[in-house]
């Protein structure tokens, strides 16, 4: 037994499993921030990568313009017959953006839950190992960024922001499988917005389960379904899909809604990450 | 100049993993199949192999570090497992004849166990549900053979620029 405790390079590894182990249940508790070793290792690769991606990404975006010119003639013809439909949208959109900017001045409530400022951020990285689909962003802290603010795309949402450090910031997608990656949402319908929460993505059939919906809600395929902004750092309003199909829940009290994703998750180059106004102004009150 | 070559290499290795996920055509082949680049991986085994085992070791911790704060904010499960496993393959490089195809087999092998090793983590802190027979088909094999094709056109290259550091550093 004595011998046993004498082999020097089994202690060793028994030493460093133990110090595994405190590290995982470190990384593992809900950390506010990383710790400042953490945010500078971050930070000094993020320069390196961001010197790598940045001619990557250029030479392969190369090859993607001459896949698109190829889909080019079909575009352009179904845009055509969109643009007409555009124009009138964008008379009614703007004669309510000023209606309610009337009603507001009235009510005399100047931010809503809705504006947000933009901030734009380049991909620089993504997570090689995909057991977790996270991206790596070029704006951090000294940008404004700030943990669990919603990410977009042109498109519509993708994710929020996991952790920030000074000049990068990882960003989780939502098609990851994440307990806390609680969104609140509603469904936009006819008689009124309902409410649920999009709890998790379901890979086979690429959709997002919105949960916790009341069972006497009505809700049909195709209706929109956009942040409601209640709790957190999402704003309102940000688009996240369209409804799919609604199942009753698995205790058969409330519904269950497979919301296919606006955006796509996978191809992202370019991202905004979106700051609230509301919170924009708070913070400099408080200076 | 020259002594800045191997930490130039890992430096290429560490970017050229997630340049590939990362650039790589978004199909339905990508999201279908969990495939992960081991590069810095097969780098670390190869460096314990061919330059020194001392070398393979730090290298191993120093990268497995960086991996695991860049990239899964998960400490200590890279640093652990590329630093043990740069030992574990030195010390079986002693019993096997010291060639190419040998190494190239055992990095394969050194692969599944990692992935598996890894999947076992993950499975226990809750990150993932994908239960084993998924695993294997849409993880492991995908993984294995991106892993494959890249032993096949780097191997030799590699070992080559390997060779010629630990020339360098025993002459010094």
């Amino acid at each position: 037994m004595p011998q046993f405790f004498l082999n020097k390079r089994l202690i060793l590894l028994l030493v460093s499993i133990i110090f595994l182990v405190a590290l995982i249940g470190f990384s593992l508790k809900d950390r506010k921030e990383l710790t400042w070793s953490e945010q500078f290792i971050k930070d000094t690769t993020g320069f390196v990568q961001l010197l790598f991606h940045k001619p990557a990404q250029l030479v392969a975006g190369f090859f993607e313009n001459v896949q698109d010119i190829k889909n080019t003639y079909k575009e352009n013809k179904l845009l055509k017959e969109r643009l007409e439909e555009y124009v009138m949208l964008e008379a009614e959109v703007q004669t309510l953006k000023k209606e309610n900017e009337e009603l507001r001045a009235i009510l005399d409530k100047k931010e809503s839950l809705r504006d947000f400022i933009p901030i734009e951020a380049t991909v620089i990285g993504r997570n090689p190992e995909r057991w977790q689909e996270t991206v790596i962003v070029n704006k951090g802290e000294q940008q404004g960024v700030k943990k669990d603010m919603a990410v977009i795309t042109p498109s519509g949402l993708i994710g929020k922001v996991q952790h920030a450090s000074q000049f990068t910031s990882t960003v989780q997608l939502l098609s990851s499988v994440d307990q806390k990656n609680l969104i609140s949402a509603y469904v936009q319908g006819k008689a009124g917005s309902v409410f649920g929460l999009i709890e998790g993505y379901d890979e086979k059939r690429k959709a997002l389960l919105l949960k916790r919906i009341p069972f006497d809600a009505k809700i049909e395929k195709k209706q929109l379904v956009m942040t409601a902004g209640l709790g957190g750092v999402f704003p309102k309003g940000l688009p996240i899909g369209e409804v799919e199909e609604v199942v009753p829940d698995e205790y058969g009290l409330t519904k269950m809604a497979y919301v296919k994703p606006a955006a796509n998750f996978y191809d992202v180059d370019e991202v905004i990450i979106v700051k609230r106004k509301i919170d924009a102004v708070q913070e400099e009150e408080a200076k | 100049m020259k002594k800045l070559f191997l930490p130039f290499l890992a430096i290429l290795f560490f970017v050229s993993e997630s340049l590939l996920v990362d650039l790589w055509p978004k199909n339905d082949w990508y999201q279908h199949y969990l495939f992960a680049p081991r590069f810095l991986f097969i780098f670390v085994i190869f460096v314990t192999v061919y330059v020194t085992q001392a070398h393979g070791m730090i290298y191993g911790f120093i990268l497995g570090m960086l991996y695991d704060v860049v990239y899964t904010e998960v400490l200590g499960v890279y640093m652990f497992s590329f630093t043990l496993m740069a030992y574990v393959m030195a010390k079986a490089m002693k019993l096997f004849h010291n060639h190419l195809a040998v190494t190239c087999f055992l990095s394969m092998v050194a692969i599944v166990v990692l992935e598996l090793y890894v999947y076992g983590i993950q499975l226990l802190i809750g990150k993932t549900d994908m239960p084993f027979d998924q695993f294997y088909p849409h993880r492991l094999l995908p993984t294995l053979l991106i892993n494959a094709i890249f032993l096949l056109l780097f191997s030799y290259p590699l070992k080559q620029r390997l060779l010629k550091i630990e020339r360098y550093e025993r002459e010094e």
